[in-house]
């Protein structure tokens, strides 16, 4: 290949790239190719943490995510309250992101009427709290202090789901869908060793390597990270595909990212085969 | 579906498009979607930090809350009053008091939990317990993804030498650079994993958005009455027209951002 | 007195809660919920005092007609558009059929996910442009990004042969390496957030009082 091309191509006005990955996405989603996967273990700890809870009994869920962290998070979101729900385990929830009550609700509300949950009997969702670190502490020490009232304005004293539970500790297990500050790490730095909590989370795939340490010195019981440990955890939950009116998203996203990933991989190594050449014939000309 | 959540579902494409608009170059509607958005996300903030936090925390106790409430959330509202005198030139200093509450609040928090979390776990569980280790997994255990003696010593070498690579206090003799450069090599190795999740997390963003355009994030009956794929020919059309158009009112001259 | 009590309250505060991890009493909990109560208000405060700056910067340059007024112009109403019907709404604003759901699930979504999303196309564009095997780092930390992706999607575990080596050899990557090099991270800014947390409450690090009046 002459020395020009190369430099050209390395060159090359970068939207032919942008149409490049935008192709490497579209194309596998309009011909999808589906291709088995093995389950992760810190997502299979993560589910069997919650199968270790007893039926009946309540966890704490912090859905801490947004539109942006949305295609990696909410199918994580659904196939936990699936789960969650089928084990007549109730929830209380609350949110450290402005942007989630108006994602997390409708589905609460969705699921909630498929299971024939109660709102305030079976599950509540007390709202959004600023203050980042302050607010994980208030919630370690005292949830009522921090949410007076949910997220329509009742007192959380009114709350059936809410009775004994005051504080971070009473509940067996805290999940915590993050999708990024605040979240799993001011969690886990806040109020995990002070209170010695179970806590799992699911997080965005950018989170993922940071919170492996967590986990692997046992301050997080469990980790889904990103769009894999998502679809990963949709299989665990329906291990002989959806029921009747389910989409699992991300394991439908799973399969396109290996186009991606492909195309990814291919740019590296072409670039770099074209930066090598090009230095070695420039180098042999001089 | 009533007739203008569907006109929200084809304005949601359209405003996609609108910033995807930005990978031809930097456009007047991507500049008017950008603005939009920053002007409906500060908005939203400040009323969801009203109902979740100025309503129940404050107003609330002031209004229907018991004496001892009342008394004690007059306190906020009078730092709020000296924050917002920073507004006031002359008054600006008022500010110090919240402001030196807040900083304190948040440095004495952060201060035991990351010497609690960071710290001291982090520490303790690095140093293995060789003899547990070596019952479990012997030297070196690929069903368990390589864990082993070797794993478990090669963890308290590589952290040992990442943290010999962070100390810039003196000069290092050579055998503290050899070690520093492993330490080098295990932070690359690191970042490098912590780019190939990077990379997979983006894609996803990417994906979530074609799964909207491309009604798969929807059910059926929904899909249906709303015609996503229409929606997102048709707004694409309307873009790439626009930007043409514009293109042709630049000139030849312009060069693009990207 | 404008610099002083400041310091004070600041060392008062920071001590206060610095102790809310040692001492397990009661009544000691209860004055500490009440400063985190009113940390977060004030942390909250802070968000509209942006707001109402914002306002400040932007709305003279609409009157005065300044560079890009048509784009702040928008932006303020865009503001507005948001907060009337919110407000309007009240408890009930994020239900269906509210003014308010409707701009968050058509206006707002859409456009912070694909503000992200055009990441993925940057990242390709980095990846093909930036990323070069200079030296061994360099190709270790290329190494390294291309075991993780191919192994962590499905492409990469089905290959035949080294499928399942592929898959172990990257865990043992994230378990091993890649643990140690984010402990020593962690570490180490453990050990700078306690010196700055100290410097704060002591009175040394000061820049947070500014410099007014």
């Amino acid at each position: 290949m002459k020395l020009d091309t190369l430099i050209r191509f390395q060159n090359m006005d970068r939207r032919w790239i942008f149409l490049g990955m935008g192709l490497a996405i579209l194309i596998p989603m309009l011909v999808p190719i589906t291709l088995p996967f093995k389950v992760d273990e810190r997502v299979q700890a993560l589910y069997d943490a919650v199968e270790e809870v007893p039926n009946g009994s309540t966890v704490f869920i912090s859905a801490d995510f947004g539109p942006s962290s949305r295609p990696e998070l909410e199918p994580y979101f659904r196939a936990t309250l699936h789960h969650l729900f089928r084990k007549d385990i109730k929830i209380v929830s609350a949110t450290l992101w402005p942007s989630a009550p108006p994602l997390v609700v409708p589905i609460y509300e969705e699921l909630a009427e498929r299971y024939g949950k109660e709102y305030g009997r079976d599950w509540c969702f007390l709202g959004y709290k600023d203050g980042k670190e302050l607010a994980i502490k208030s919630i370690g020490e005292n949830i009522p202090n921090a949410f007076p009232k949910d997220h329509v304005g009742t007192p959380v004293g009114e709350l059936e789901v809410m009775r004994g539970y005051q504080q971070a500790k009473d509940f067996p297990l805290i999940i915590n869908v993050s999708g990024g500050a605040p979240g799993t790490r001011e969690y886990v730095l806040q109020i995990q060793g002070q209170y010695d909590l179970k806590i799992a989370s699911a997080t965005t795939a950018v989170s993922g390597p940071d919170y492996i340490p967590f986990y692997k010195a046992g301050q997080l019981v469990g980790l889904a990270a990103g769009m894999p440990g998502s679809a990963h955890y949709e299989k665990l939950v329906f291990p002989d595909g959806p029921p009747e009116g389910v989409r699992l998203l991300a394991t439908q996203a799973y399969n396109v990212l290996n186009v991606g990933h492909a195309f990814i991989i291919l740019l590296i190594v072409a670039g770099n085969l074209a930066f090598f050449v090009t230095r070695r014939a420039e180098e042999q000309e001089a | 579906m009533s007739g203008i959540e569907i006109a929200g579902a084809w304005l949601s494409i359209f405003l996609t498009l609108c910033v995807l608009s930005f990978l031809y170059d930097d456009n007047p509607i991507y500049k008017l979607a950008e603005h939009i958005f920053l002007g409906v996300s500060i908005g939203y903030g400040v009323i969801e930090i009203y109902f979740g936090v100025f309503k129940p925390n404050l107003l609330d106790k002031l209004i229907d809350g018991t004496t001892a409430q009342q008394v004690l959330a007059v306190v906020p509202l009078v730092m709020i009053a000296c924050l917002f005198a920073k507004l006031d030139k002359k008054r600006a200093w008022l500010a110090r008091f919240p402001i030196a509450f807040i900083v304190a609040a948040f440095a004495g928090v952060k201060l035991t939990g990351q010497l609690n979390a960071n710290l001291m776990t982090q520490v303790a569980e690095s140093i293995p317990n060789i003899p547990e280790v070596w019952a479990e997994y012997g030297l070196w255990s690929w069903e368990a993804d390589g864990a082993g003696v070797l794993s478990s010593i090669f963890l308290v070498i590589g952290l040992s030498a990442c943290l010999l690579h962070f100390y810039f206090s003196a000069p290092q003799s050579k055998t503290m650079q050899k070690i520093s450069r492993f330490g080098v090599l295990v932070l690359m190795l690191s970042f490098g994993a912590s780019f190939g999740y990077t990379v997979m997390g983006r894609i996803s963003l990417a994906i979530g958005r074609a799964q909207e355009m491309l009604g798969l994030d929807r059910p059926p009956e929904e899909v249906a009455v709303i015609h996503p794929k229409m929606a997102t020919l048709i707004c694409l059309v309307i873009v790439i027209g626009f930007l043409i158009a514009w293109r042709k009112r630049q000139g030849d001259g312009h060069e693009p951002a990207n | 007195m404008r610099s002083t009590l400041p310091l004070i309250l600041t060392f008062v505060v920071g001590l206060f809660m610095v102790g809310e991890f040692f001492i397990p009493h009661w009544r000691y909990h209860m004055w500490t919920q009440v400063f985190l109560e009113w940390g977060f208000i004030l942390a909250a405060a802070a968000y509209v005092l942006g707001l109402v700056n914002l306002v400040q910067v932007n709305l003279p340059k609409v009157l005065n007609k300044e560079q890009d007024w048509p784009y702040k112009l928008i932006m303020l109403a865009a503001i507005a558009t948001m907060m009337i019907p919110g407000f309007i709404g009240g408890e009930t604003r994020l239900q269906d059929g509210q003014m308010y759901k409707w701009l968050f699930d058509f206006v707002f979504v859409p456009l912070d996910a694909t503000m992200f999303a055009l990441l993925a196309f940057y990242i390709a564009s980095a990846a093909f442009r930036a990323f070069r095997a200079r030296n061994l780092e360099a190709t270790v930390l290329l190494a390294a990004a291309i075991l993780v992706m191919l192994a962590r999607v499905p492409i990469g575990e089905n290959l035949p042969v080294i499928g399942t080596k592929l898959v172990q050899f990257m865990n043992w990557i994230m378990d091993v390496p890649n643990t140690a090099a984010r402990r020593a991270i962690f570490i180490g800014s453990a050990l700078g957030a306690v010196a700055t947390g100290l410097r704060i409450i002591l009175g040394i690090e000061r820049s947070h009082l500014g410099t007014d009046g």
